[in-house]
């Protein structure tokens, strides 16, 4: 992990807050940063949604959230289908949102995937991200979630 | 206004002013003209009014005469003394005038009161006056025995007068009616004169006005068409340039133009008028901001000329934190260009210049990282080649622990402020940890990041508000960290591959112990030293170290390595404001070269008692209580009422220095806390002794039975 600097992080964290912010008219807040290091794990929850970015930097952005929190999400959206499916919608709807920050972050020459969302275990993160990945624990309500930033800088 | 600007002021109304001026000289013409012609109708008026009298008053004379012979006749003496009288005047006004109307001379008018009468201008006037006084001069002579009212005139002169007047009266008459005649022609001749010179002066006025209209509609049109194109112009600049452009004024006001991109690159909402510094203030740090209000007044001030204090500017890719409309904090690095607009010789804006430098300070700080990986690799490489490995190694050890401590402590999250502060406390003290450990190895580059890290993070300690570290200010300590990892993973893989190469020749002995089979002295012993002499270089002061400290190295492990930590510090301390320069010494009667002593000394029982001492200028109660105060710290009340000691015993507080100014090597008020810390990590205590001008010593005793 090298080269990223807190603006490129922020961008991430900016697109989780405005989605948030425009749903639900509430900031996300960020309550913890650290490294996936030294056994200090990526922080994982029920639902995970990701998207893979090319080009400049390469790697994987995750956005990782209780089922409650998303369920709570919904239930502010007043939509009333908070089924399996449609929680991980949510998720990836959240993704595809930091896909569309990190386009206009770092350029169109930046080829990003369509975001991929999947129930996860505990400690799915940990056992796919590499060393030195960013994580941020964002909370909103009482609810923590985890971004996490694992992405190289290409040489 | 110069002369260049009076000059383009006459140039650009050239044409107007040409006109005025020549409205001017013609209704001036016109004027003296209508001024001349009304007093020469005047004129004509009394020489018409006077000619008209003369024909009268050839007509009286004649009916005089035969009134005063039929008078006469009839034996009326009072008719011919009153006809005689009559004749008189009659004549003496005709004569007068006649000679006026020759020579030009003052007559009696028609209202009784004396007039000039000009001279006949005229040809036909002058022959006609010459006629006249042809019949007029025999006709004087034969009047003048009956005039001065002589009653005692001849009958026969009488007779003869009467004959002369019937004879020529009508002569008279015709040739005092041409006169008037010819007078009124000259008369109505000027009238004509004057109305052409009217009409003239008129239509010279109306062209004259029609051109200045014409010339200043056009010169006003083309005023306002050259305006709107630098208008537009000035738009073009202003919403196309990429940096924020805008005027201040002396109250240090935004003008009422500025560039499109100055509200993005602020990020907030422009208003012509706003005031400039409280959005400054709200970007940037509180002392960049007091620099920078300064720096403002300077260029807004006369006295200092602009190029000498452009290289003062702190505004120069200065990192700042903005809030954007979604409510999230966006850190950039802008710099602000400050140019003095002098007007008549005044200052009377400041044209700033903002530019999003974000980019090109990431740029700088990239091929910073990049140099500094091959100067950690370059320093490991010379720390190995001076068969320093155990050291190294060790330093490798302890860092990669503190930095896991670090990366823990950011991962435990709390909402409390408290909390928060004290988390960043923590880590500044480990961060000075390593670079104390960092600096006896003389790895800068692990000494220098630290030193920049401890700057950032003691500049979020002074600015964080009241909910303690921001989200965006955690986030950044882990970007921190992260330049961390980068800079020891490198110097750690060299240190092992390089260690795997000389594994044969570099026997894995540690180096107290081949110091002790050597009879070298211990590497700590040398290396604290060496710190010593550096510091001490670098601050332009000279000392001497002595270590009695063998007994340390018969102590766990643990202790040693928590001593050497706290050593580091209380020698970066000692010689940063303990010890003072030479020239200080001398003047207060010491040796120029202070002295620094470091000892371990068994006390008994399993106690022990680490010293570190030196004999500079001792802790000043007095200058602690004015920086104190200073920083907000303590109240003035507060500072007074304390003892020497009780304001002493606050140097172990973090954010607390007694250092009169912040270096590399202390005055950030982070060691001392960072002592206390590891003090209490082997259960010791610290005792801390000084005396001013003298010397300084900090006592830790400690035991190793538990």
């Amino acid at each position: 992990m090298s080269n990223l600097n807190e603006s490129d992080i922020q961008s991430f964290i900016d697109a989780v807050s405005s989605f948030f912010f425009q749903v639900t008219q509430e900031k996300v807040g960020i309550r913890a940063a650290y490294l996936v290091e030294g056994g200090i794990p990526a922080t994982t929850f029920d639902l995970t949604s990701y998207i893979t970015l090319s080009g400049a930097f390469t790697g994987r952005v995750y956005f990782s959230a209780p089922r409650v929190m998303v369920a709570h999400l919904l239930l502010t959206m007043q939509e009333p289908d908070r089924g399996d499916e449609r929680l991980l919608d949510a998720v990836g709807e959240i993704a595809n949102t930091i896909s569309g920050n990190a386009r206009k972050h770092f350029g169109e020459t930046m080829q990003i995937s369509v975001p991929v969302t999947q129930a996860t275990e505990h400690d799915w993160l940990n056992s796919v991200v590499s060393p030195r990945s960013y994580v941020i624990l964002v909370k909103w309500k009482q609810y923590r979630a985890s971004v996490v930033v694992d992405i190289q800088h290409t040489d | 206004m110069d002369t260049t600007s009076k000059q383009s002021v006459f140039s650009r109304y050239r044409k107007i002013i040409f006109a005025v001026i020549l409205f001017m000289v013609a209704d001036s013409v016109v004027i003296g003209i209508n001024f001349y012609n009304t007093y020469k109708a005047d004129e004509s008026a009394v020489s018409i009014n006077l000619s008209g009298r003369q024909r009268m008053l050839s007509q009286r004379m004649t009916k005089v005469l035969l009134l005063t012979q039929r008078s006469l006749e009839a034996n009326d003496e009072a008719g011919v003394v009153r006809n005689l009288e009559e004749l008189d005047l009659t004549v003496r006004l005709f004569d007068t005038t006649l000679k006026g109307f020759r020579e030009g001379d003052t007559v009696t008018g028609g209202d009784g009161n004396p007039t000039f009468l000009v001279q006949v201008d005229t040809d036909e006037s002058r022959q006609i006056v010459k006629d006249a006084y042809a019949i007029w001069t025999p006709y004087l002579e034969l009047l003048r025995p009956l005039l001065g009212n002589n009653r005692n005139f001849s009958p026969h002169a009488l007779e003869a007068a009467v004959g002369y007047a019937q004879a020529n009266n009508l002569k008279v008459l015709k040739l005092m009616n041409d006169l008037t005649t010819d007078l009124e022609v000259v008369a109505n001749r000027r009238a004509s004169t004057l109305r052409i010179v009217l009409v003239i002066g008129i239509v010279v006025a109306f062209v004259n006005f029609s051109y200045t209209v014409v010339i200043s509609i056009r010169d006003l049109m083309a005023g306002d068409r050259k305006l709107s194109e630098a208008r537009q112009e000035t738009r073009e600049i202003l919403s196309t340039v990429h940096e924020g452009l805008f005027l201040l004024n002396k109250s240090k006001k935004l003008g009422t133009q500025f560039s499109e991109s100055l509200p993005i690159l602020l990020l907030r909402d422009i208003e012509p008028g706003m005031d400039f510094m409280p959005i400054l203030e709200e970007m940037v740090s509180k002392d960049m901001y007091e620099s920078a209000v300064d720096y403002i007044e300077l260029l807004l001030g006369e006295r200092v000329k602009e190029s000498l204090v452009t290289s003062l500017n702190p505004l120069i890719d200065v990192p700042v934190s903005m809030i954007d409309k979604f409510g999230n904090t966006q850190n950039r690095f802008l710099s602000f260009f400050f140019n003095r607009v002098v007007v008549d010789g005044t200052v009377s804006h400041v044209l700033v210049t903002v530019q999003d430098t974000t980019e090109k300070v990431l740029l700088a700080q990239q091929v910073e990282e990049a140099k500094n990986k091959a100067k950690v690799e370059v320093e490991a490489l010379l720390r190995l080649a001076s068969s320093d490995f155990g050291s190294l190694r060790q330093f490798i050890d302890n860092t990669g622990q503190s930095l896991s401590q670090i990366n823990e402590k950011l991962s435990q999250s709390s909402e409390s402020s408290r909390d928060r502060l004290h988390t960043l406390n923590y880590i500044m003290r480990l961060v000075h940890g390593i670079k104390g450990e960092a600096a006896v190895l003389g790895i800068d580059a692990i000494e220098g990041y630290s030193h920049a890290c401890e700057q950032e993070m003691i500049g979020m300690r002074e600015n964080c508000s009241q909910d303690g570290l921001s989200g965006e200010q955690v986030l950044r300590i882990a970007v921190l960290l992260e330049g961390f990892y980068e800079r020891y993973s490198t110097l750690a893989n060299i240190v092992s591959r390089l260690g795997e190469a000389l594994g044969t020749s570099a026997p894995n002995v540690p180096d107290e112990v081949r110091a002790r089979h050597t009879g070298q002295a211990h590497p700590f012993v040398t290396h604290i030293t060496n710190l010593a002499q550096r510091i001490a270089s670098d601050h332009g002061k000279k000392v001497e170290v002595s270590c009695e400290v063998e007994k340390l190295f018969s102590l766990p492990q643990r202790i040693v390595q928590e001593l050497q930590s706290v050593s580091i510090q209380l020698v970066r301390n000692a010689l940063s404001h303990g010890i003072e320069t030479p020239d200080e010494r001398i003047s207060r009667k010491k040796p120029a070269t202070g002295a620094l002593c470091l000892w371990c000394k068994y006390l008994g029982n399993g106690q022990y008692d680490f010293t570190v001492r030196d004999d500079g200028r001792g802790i000043l109660p007095e200058r602690l209580r004015a920086h104190l105060v200073k920083s907000g710290r303590l109240s003035m009340t507060e500072a007074s009422a304390m003892s020497d000691e009780e304001i002493a015993r606050l140097i172990f507080q973090p954010g607390v220095s007694s250092a009169a100014a912040a270096d590399r090597d202390a005055g950030h008020g982070i060691g001392l806390d960072a002592v206390m810390e590891k003090v209490k990590g082997i259960n010791g205590h610290m005792q801390v002794r000084s005396r001013p001008d003298t010397f300084t010593e900090f006592h830790i005793q400690f035991s190793t039975t538990g």
